[in-house]
């Protein structure tokens, strides 16, 4: 064993490529772009700035909403459940004292607030299907392409049909199945309500997942 | 001793991650296996699924973006 | 000495982070969006959108179809990329992650391994696609950014999407391994 790692170990510093300097000069670029949108729309340069920050922060931690809905059943993992359980929780916070705020003051609750219906649950079993055999969702896919992989560019280019399609097939399903309005949780339940039943469900996921991968691997 | 060599290049999350599963399962004890992966993403799980087996682990990085994972099966 | 060896190096942009950590990180970026722009983050509006342009620009009429006639859709379409540059929070994430690759020296092309493959990648994406716009979104804009609103489609797609992935991996063991 030993002596497979340093036969393995020695050929690693030889001729590997430091790609250090691109990266630094893509940096420099992308603070370009940056600079250069933000002089006709700082909205836009903003999001470009939170993109690049997303995408840098999905793969530095190899953070995949996929892996967090398949694993479970497929391979025993529920760490990227757990970490898609806090992610939501933290934003849950910030996202519910902007709507608290917003309801205090009379204006538009802000948020992705949608409707539900037969619509979600087809678009959902199709997302899920579709994300699992082709390796990644949308986030995923667009890290993937970033990082390289010629599959996740295939995947992303029948996306974009996929999208086209969806939207043209969209009025069919909003006359047949969507309601007007989504359903916002404080409005049925009253925030105090709301917030604890959205929490309790977060942390039963959390334990759930938390169970789960500490029994004993099953093969 | 030998070691057997599993190559997953271009194979994306979860199939290196459930070849290496199904591979182990027929090893023996002692035995060692090679994931060899140009996937950023298995190289966090194929050893986290390892460590949490009981077996030992250790990820090189062989060139830019492409590693080996030796695992060998102490139990 | 040789920045790679630095061990801040390897600690923030060499070795992976927690998963953790990127799920805090990633929960505080989205709050950071909706404070800064009103918006929660999206992913996939925007692939409808950039569709659209290239239906456009080949000859097609999608500004007839309902969904181009919503108020904010509509108004993505008409001025075109110039007038309408949100979408690069997508880019975003591409070179985000080109940059994060970057830094660590581990670009690497990932060559395609067999048809089999392809043809996953093409289906699964042309099903997401669809899945997507049904159902207002992805696992960011739905499940991700539809959760932390504590709105119901949120979570009944959170549930469902479960379910799915269950079926993809069924098929995944069968036909891609």
């Amino acid at each position: 064993m030993t002596e497979i790692k340093t036969s393995i170990g020695a050929k690693t510093n030889n001729k590997r490529m430091n790609q250090i300097p691109i990266g630094v000069g893509l940096l420099i670029a992308i603070i370009g772009v940056g600079f250069f949108v933000g002089i006709q729309q700082p909205k836009s340069a903003l999001l470009w700035g939170f993109g690049v920050a997303a995408g840098f922060v999905l793969q530095r931690s190899r953070f995949c909403f996929t892996a967090s809905l398949r694993d479970p059943l497929l391979t025993g993992g529920t760490s990227l459940t757990k970490a898609v359980v806090i992610a939501i929780a933290t934003a849950t916070i910030g996202f519910a004292a902007l709507q608290f705020a917003a309801v205090t003051n009379g204006i538009a609750i802000p948020g992705n607030i949608d409707p539900v219906g037969i619509h979600t649950v087809v678009g959902a079993v199709l997302f899920g299907i579709g994300m699992v055999i082709a390796g990644g969702c949308a986030s995923g896919t667009l890290m993937r392409v970033g990082e390289g992989s010629v599959m996740q560019m295939i995947s992303f280019i029948f996306f974009l049909i996929g999208s086209l399609w969806g939207a043209k097939d969209f009025g069919w399903w909003s006359i047949n199945f969507m309601p007007e309005k989504g359903i916002f949780l404080p409005e049925v339940l009253g925030w105090p309500l709301a917030i604890t039943v959205q929490f309790v469900l977060l942390l039963a996921i959390f334990i759930l997942a938390d169970w789960h991968g500490n029994k004993k691997p099953s093969q | 001793m030998s070691a057997i060599r599993l190559e997953c290049l271009g194979e994306a999350c979860p199939i290196p991650l459930i070849k290496a599963q199904k591979k182990m399962a027929a090893l023996r004890v002692g035995e060692v296996m090679i994931v060899e992966t140009d996937h950023s993403c298995a190289l966090k799980n194929v050893p986290e699924w390892a460590s949490k087996e009981g077996y030992h682990v250790e990820v090189t990085e062989v060139d830019a973006g492409l590693w080996e994972i030796y695992i060998k099966k102490t139990k | 000495m040789d920045l790679r060896n630095n061990v801040y190096y390897k600690k923030f942009l060499k070795e992976p982070w927690p998963y953790t950590v990127g799920a805090v990180i990633l929960g505080l970026l989205n709050i950071g969006m909706l404070v800064s722009t009103g918006k929660a983050w999206g992913v996939t509006s925007y692939f409808a959108t950039w569709a659209a342009w290239i239906y456009q620009a080949i000859g097609g009429h999608p500004e007839s179809w309902f969904y181009f006639q919503e108020k904010s859709e509509a108004a993505a379409l008409v001025g075109g990329f110039a007038q309408n540059m949100q979408s690069l929070s997508d880019f975003g994430i591409i070179f985000g992650a080109l940059l994060a690759t970057l830094l660590a020296s581990q670009f690497r092309i990932k060559k395609i391994r067999s048809w089999k493959q392809v043809a996953a990648a093409a289906l699964g994406g042309l099903i997401m696609g669809y899945g997507a716009r049904i159902s207002f979104g992805c696992n960011i804009g739905t499940l991700f950014s539809g959760v932390a609103s504590m709105s119901i489609h949120g979570w009944v797609y959170w549930i469902f999407i479960f379910f799915g992935a269950w079926i993809g991996g069924k098929l995944l063991v069968k036909y891609l391994i």
